[in-house]
């Protein structure tokens, strides 16, 4: 019997610039619209600012870098902690059937709930600041998570657990070479939308809940019509969304799962 | 003579005993009655390769799974040496009809997964591992992924994995029904030499009457709703050096599969043929 060679597709240069050059192309056409409506329509600075104006804030202005680290601080906290919990709690309901449906109802309708609705409750809770806004994430993330990691869970192939018993395996060896590898692929897809709603979420919540932050920033820059402010704040949040999730948890996700041929290759 | 007598003869000295077994489901979707095995009573010898052959959906898996220790029957009782099985346990080797390596493990960590479990020492287990992988004809492919091999290799890794762990018993649920007719004479042949060569106690289910021939010192005939055994027939050719080749040219070994045949044919026609045929053709379909 001769082996089934692996099939090794390769990368031609092209297919790479295709790859990571033809989607900046949308950016650019954004950026023509903007441009051309300011060259026809000529609107006030507080309305619409000029892209150059908008590109030098954050060399001009002196608080930009100060709110970006402090919201990039409450969502790495937030996250972390909805992470933790999520996968944990995930994986010890999703163990038995029986609760992974007794909570599910409330965990989808949990879900359901946008995070913005817990705000007012949560500044009575924990006041305005960091306590607040690392809640607010939390709330938007757990959720996701522990749904996507009890899906996993209960996706893992009974026999594969069964076949380890006949080997003599201990319930924890089972626990770590079965059930959570099997999982990875449902949490790390879990954890990347929980991060991605995580990040609205800290937006969301520092624009009334805190006294600093990019959501924060941008709503006092609506008081001093800085248009430019709000415009440049808006665009770095995209960025950083981006950035984290193709940048970070895409090709984490790529390279443990496709590696054991669990997903097809998205291209 | 009879089935039965003989069972109860050689009782004492079994491996592996089944008394007046029986087990029922009660089907979720129209709440009536399955009854999957009725009354099997069974001994095994030391180091027997026991096939048991039957219609699809006469029990075959149910038996398997009791045996295992993953379902409790409802009347009756299974005996290792004398002890009851409650549980799954090292003593009993599982091959499993689907597949159950790990995909996230390389071939050589699926088949030293057993011996990781049991702790033997880094350098023991390479070497058994190199071994074995040897032995299923995987060389050269330690480091593969399963997805990267075909559904033959797939199930001589799991198997290669079962016997690693060198259980005493070793069960095997139609491990090579989704295999391709030439890979599966391949991994025929070779179960026939890895057993011979260590002489374990195997208990082999199968549809096909051509490979439960093939393969064991003894042949059971399951009878279809309620599964039941049908007959016991002993195989007239020794083991040892069994291949395609002459089983094809031994008059009784032809004989052997006409009675065999007969015993299940009887069953197919008076329940489900048509059933049977098509889970064959689907399998034949799936192949890798
Ligand atoms: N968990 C179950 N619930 C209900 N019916 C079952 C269950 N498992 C098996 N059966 C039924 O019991 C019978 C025997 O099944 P099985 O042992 O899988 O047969 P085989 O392996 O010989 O094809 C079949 O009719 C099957 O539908
Ligand atoms: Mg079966």
């Amino acid at each position: 019997m001769t082996a089934i060679p692996m099939p090794v597709l390769r990368t031609s240069p092209w297919s790479k610039v295709k790859k990571y050059a033809l989607p900046i192309i949308p950016f650019f056409l954004l950026i023509g619209v903007w441009v051309s409506v300011i060259a026809i329509a000529d609107p006030a600075i507080g309305i619409l600012p000029r892209p150059l104006k908008v590109l030098q804030v954050p060399f001009q202005e002196d608080e930009y870098w100060p709110n970006v680290t402090a919201s990039l601080g409450r969502l790495f906290i937030g996250f972390l902690v909805a992470a933790v919990t999520g996968v944990l709690a995930g994986i010890v309901a999703g163990l038995s059937r029986k609760f992974a449906d007794f909570i599910g109802p409330l965990v989808t309708a949990m879900n359901a709930i946008s995070g913005i609705a817990w705000i007012p409750l949560a500044i009575a809770w924990f006041g305005i600041g960091r306590g607040m806004v690392v809640f607010i994430v939390w709330n938007g993330a757990f959720f996701l998570i522990f749904a996507n990691t009890v899906l996993g869970v209960r996706m893992v192939p009974e026999v594969l657990d069964r076949s380890l018993q006949t080997l003599g395996a201990s319930r924890l060896h089972i626990l770590r070479n079965v059930t959570f590898p099997g999982a990875l692929p449902h949490v790390m897809s879990g954890l990347r939308s929980g991060l991605g709603f995580g990040w609205r979420a800290v937006i969301a919540a520092e624009l009334v809940g805190a006294t600093s932050g990019l959501g924060q920033w941008i709503f006092i820059a609506q008081e001093f019509a800085r248009a430019d402010i709000i415009v440049a704040g808006a665009l770095t949040i995209g960025v950083i969304g981006l950035i984290m999730d193709r940048g970070l948890l895409a090709p984490l996700e790529r390279r443990t799962i496709e590696r054991w041929g669990l997903v097809e290759s998205s291209a | 003579m009879t089935a039965g007598n003989a069972e109860a003869a050689s009782a004492a000295s079994a491996t592996l005993t089944v008394n007046g077994l029986s087990h029922w489901f009660i089907d979720p979707q129209s709440g009536s009655t399955v009854h999957a095995l009725d009354d099997i009573n069974l001994a095994i010898q030391p180091g027997e390769f026991i096939t048991v052959v039957g219609p699809s959906g006469c029990g075959k898996t149910t038996l398997l799974k009791i045996l295992a220790g993953f379902l409790k029957p409802l009347a009756g009782e299974a005996r290792v040496h004398g002890s009851l099985i409650t549980k799954p346990g090292r003593d009993r080797g599982v091959v499993f009809q689907e597949l159950a390596i790990l995909p996230w493990r390389t071939v050589r960590r699926n088949i030293g997964h057993g011996l990781e479990i049991q702790k033997v020492p880094k350098d023991v287990r390479a070497k058994k591992v190199a071994e074995l992988t040897d032995l299923v004809g995987l060389r050269g492919f330690e480091d593969h992924y399963p997805h990267q091999l075909s559904g033959g290799m797939k199930q001589r890794v799991a198997v290669a994995r079962t016997w690693a762990s060198d259980p005493e018993i070793i069960l095997m649920d139609e491990p090579f029904a989704a295999v391709d007719a030439m890979t599966r004479q391949t991994l025929q042949e070779e179960l026939i030499r890895l057993t011979v060569e260590t002489k374990k106690t195997v208990f082999f289910i199968t549809h096909s009457v051509e490979e439960a021939v093939f393969l064991g010192d003894r042949v059971i005939a399951l009878a279809a709703r309620p599964g039941r055994v049908k007959a016991s027939v002993q195989v007239p050719v020794p083991r040892e050096g069994r291949t395609w080749e002459t089983m094809t040219h031994d008059p009784s070994m032809a004989a052997c599969v006409e009675e065999v045949l007969g015993l299940v044919r009887g069953e197919h026609e008076a329940t489900l043929a048509s059933e049977s045929h098509a889970n064959a053709d689907a399998e034949q379909a799936q192949e890798t």
